[in-house]
């Protein structure tokens, strides 16, 4: 049964989206990141697993640059989204940060309306025209966000009288607002209840149809419900990348099987 | 087994020693706590009724009102005297005294006590008016003219009976006069507004003195103050709290921020001397140079507070601007400044009220002359704020150092109408903390 899938997906393997060589990152003398090389496809979930303090989150961050705003922290090595280097001196980490949306561990709404925490980004990026074109931008987001039906009758009271749920699938919803290309999510659902995560699993399913998703995360059933690459950290080296259930089914890495039974982390 | 029914040797129901020790530690730090809370209250209600004690009755003033005709010729022989004011002086003591005589109010009073009821102030006054409105000469005018101070403090109390033997300013037949001119009904106590507009008197003339110049003086140079102090102060933090790399230059400019707020403010009167008037040449006694130099004194303040408030905006704000792709100015201006706005705020007017009090510097560029001309905002001659001015602080020091005790119950005063600015400036900086506050 389980070859059957493995065969399926490999026939339907999609584009690569992000391509990482030899990256290193530097938090001043610490060695945060050693010589990480990945390839995050298209349309596709990856999930990044390992132990507290691994790197994951770090290695996630240096995907739009997001490392920069750390004085002490330095990046070396390669990353390319669609064969464009990122770290490169003519890119503009404000314009990488539109393609690469980010959302955040905990919900983070501005403490603004729900319609502008939404329309902010579309709002500094120019994609709206006009007023009608941003009401229809606006819900268009909250739509995909699955949040709409739940806030549109009051999109105009304050983003942070939500719950944390609806934070945090509204911040998805202004994530997607700015149409991203990739869709980094760093620990979505650690501050959420279990009804509130399926809510949020059930949407990254979806945002897989238009965007490449990457979702670090400490839950290791949530990777092997809402993924199919999942990429294992520890210490710093990415031990194992390839199929999710492979990883969780047959890992090559003895450090892999042990964490994921139990034993490490 | 044990026996449960026996009570067991740490039972809950008595404290144990360490218990014992502990809840006693506590008590005592919460009774030295309360002993510290009483003795400054006690301290400030102390202060608070001394200093209305001695000067609620600075905003009454005695009045004296009876009717003057001068004439035409009066008037031109006047102008053309030497001593105006002194002419003046003669008219009213002639008027008065035929007011006197008329309404049999005279009694004992010799003349010279008829003549020394009236303020000298009072002459000036009249003349200003004639000379504003030429219409009234020759008509009968119903003057409302300041009294003595002497007859002031008659009716505050401050002068009595005993000690009227003993002062060489007053006698006795004219607190008798006083009394009768009280129930003549031309010799009021009333609401002394002139105190807040008039400007400063001479040694002689504490009845006439007024805090018009000071109040006017400390405004324009709040005005500087506000100008200069929060645009580059809030611009200083932002750019250190936002922007800047942390290494050692930032380091050494954060402990020198906070050091600069330890300056003791005569050092920076020192400074203003130095650069200001001495160096660029500005004009002492102008509250350009006030507002200059308070400025330096307020930015430290303003800076510190204006980071602390951008440092409590939690970073999760701006990785989310950040991570919608707002670039870093963006960031801080759409999101970081807004919602630290309530404390900048509140920093910069706690910071105004420290420089509104601020005697030292002040002292040293000047602006401790005696003024008696309301300073124009804009001269063409001096500039900007370039007319020599003083301030709330320093008039009431100046008004201290005087000896006759009317002066006393002015600074008093002046004291309750300084506190009466700084509590209503802190009122408005609570009032748009609560106002603006947002939560997230």
């Amino acid at each position: 049964m389980k070859d059957i899938n493995l065969a399926e997906r490999a026939v339907t393997m999609n584009d690569i989206k992000i391509a990482a060589k030899g990256v290193q990152v530097y938090y001043a003398d610490t060695h945060a990141i050693k010589d990480v090389n990945v390839e995050i496809e298209d349309k596709t979930v990856t999930a990044f697993i390992g132990p507290s303090g691994c790197g994951k989150s770090t290695f996630l961050r240096t995907l739009n640059r997001m490392n920069d705003t750390i004085d002490i922290c330095r990046v070396e090595g390669d990353i390319r989204i669609d064969g464009e280097d990122i770290y490169d001196p003519k890119v503009d980490p404000v314009q990488l940060r539109a393609k690469v949306g980010m959302v955040f561990q905990k919900p983070n709404p501005f403490p603004k309306s729900i319609y502008d925490n939404v329309a902010y980004g579309p709002k500094i990026h120019g994609l709206a025209r006009n007023k009608a074109d941003l009401d229809e931008i606006v819900e268009k987001a909250l739509r995909r966000g699955a949040i709409w039906d739940e806030v549109k009758d009051r999109l105009h009271a304050p983003g942070t009288g939500l719950s944390g749920g609806q934070q945090q699938r509204l911040c998805i919803a202004r994530a997607v607002a700015t149409e991203p290309e990739v869709l980094l999510m760093d620990e979505p659902c650690s501050a959420l209840d279990p009804i509130a995560t399926a809510q949020v699993e059930e949407l990254i399913d979806e945002l897989r149809q238009s965007y490449s998703v990457v979702i670090v995360t400490h839950s290791m059933q949530q990777a092997a419900r809402v993924s199919q690459k999942t990429a294992f950290f520890h210490l710093g080296n990415l031990v194992e990348f390839g199929e999710t259930d492979k990883i969780f089914t047959n890992p090559e890495d003895p450090r892999t099987e042990s964490y994921i039974s139990g034993r490490i982390g | 087994m044990t026996d449960l029914s026996s009570t067991p040797s740490n039972s809950l129901l008595t404290e144990d020693k360490r218990t014992k020790k502990r809840n006693a530690a506590e008590r005592r730090f919460r009774a030295f706590g309360l002993g510290a809370i009483l003795v400054s209250c006690l301290m400030l209600v102390i202060l608070l009724i001394s200093i209305v004690s001695n000067g609620a009755s600075s905003f009454k003033q005695t009045y004296m009102a009876f009717p003057v005709t001068i004439s035409q010729e009066e008037f031109d022989a006047a102008e053309g005297s030497i001593l105006k004011t002194g002419a003046y002086n003669k008219m009213l003591q002639s008027a008065l005294t035929e007011y006197l005589t008329t309404n049999d109010l005279l009694g004992d009073a010799t003349e010279d006590d008829v003549k020394n009821m009236i303020s000298g102030e009072a002459a000036a006054d009249v003349r200003r008016l004639l000379l504003a409105n030429a219409a009234v000469i020759g008509t009968e005018i119903d003057f409302n003219l300041l009294a003595n101070g002497r007859i002031d403090g008659y009716f505050k109390g401050r002068v009595t009976r005993e000690t009227a033997a003993l002062d060489t300013k007053i006698t006795g037949a004219q607190l008798d006069l006083a009394d009768r001119m009280t129930e003549d009904g031309s010799m009021v106590t009333r609401f002394n507004w002139s105190f807040f507009t008039n400007p400063d008197a001479s040694v002689q003339r504490p009845e006439a003195a007024g805090l018009g110049v000071a109040i006017l003086g400390s405004l324009y140079m709040m005005a500087v103050v506000l100008c200069l102090a929060l645009p580059i102060g809030v611009a200083a933090s932002i750019y250190l709290e936002e922007f800047a790399k942390k290494n050692w230059l930032t380091d050494v400019i954060e402990v020198n921020i906070a050091n600069l707020a330890a300056v003791p403010s005569i050092v920076y009167g020192i400074l203003g001397l130095a650069i200001f008037i001495n160096f660029a040449e500005l004009h002492q006694s102008s509250p350009l140079v006030g507002g200059l130099v308070l400025t330096l004194m307020t930015l430290p303040t303003i800076i510190i507070s204006t980071r602390a408030a951008l440092k409590s905006i939690p970073p999760s704000i701006r990785d989310a601007a950040l991570g919608v792709g707002a670039s870093k100015m963006q960031s801080v201006f759409h999101h970081v400044l807004p919602l630290a706005a309530p404390g900048i705020l509140t920093g910069t007017i706690i910071g105004l009220a420290q420089a509104l009090g601020e005697t030292a510097p002040l002292l040293l560029i000047g602006m401790v002359a005696f003024v008696k001309e309301y300073p124009a905002a804009y001269s063409p001659e001096l500039g900007l704020f370039g007319e020599a001015s003083t301030a709330l602080p320093v008039q009431i020091f100046n008004w201290t150092t005087r000896s006759d005790p009317a002066f006393v119950e002015r600074a008093s005063g002046a004291i309750i109408t300084l506190l009466v600015f700084l509590l209503m400036m802190n009122a408005l900086a609570i009032f748009l903390r609560k106002k603006f506050e947002r939560r997230w």
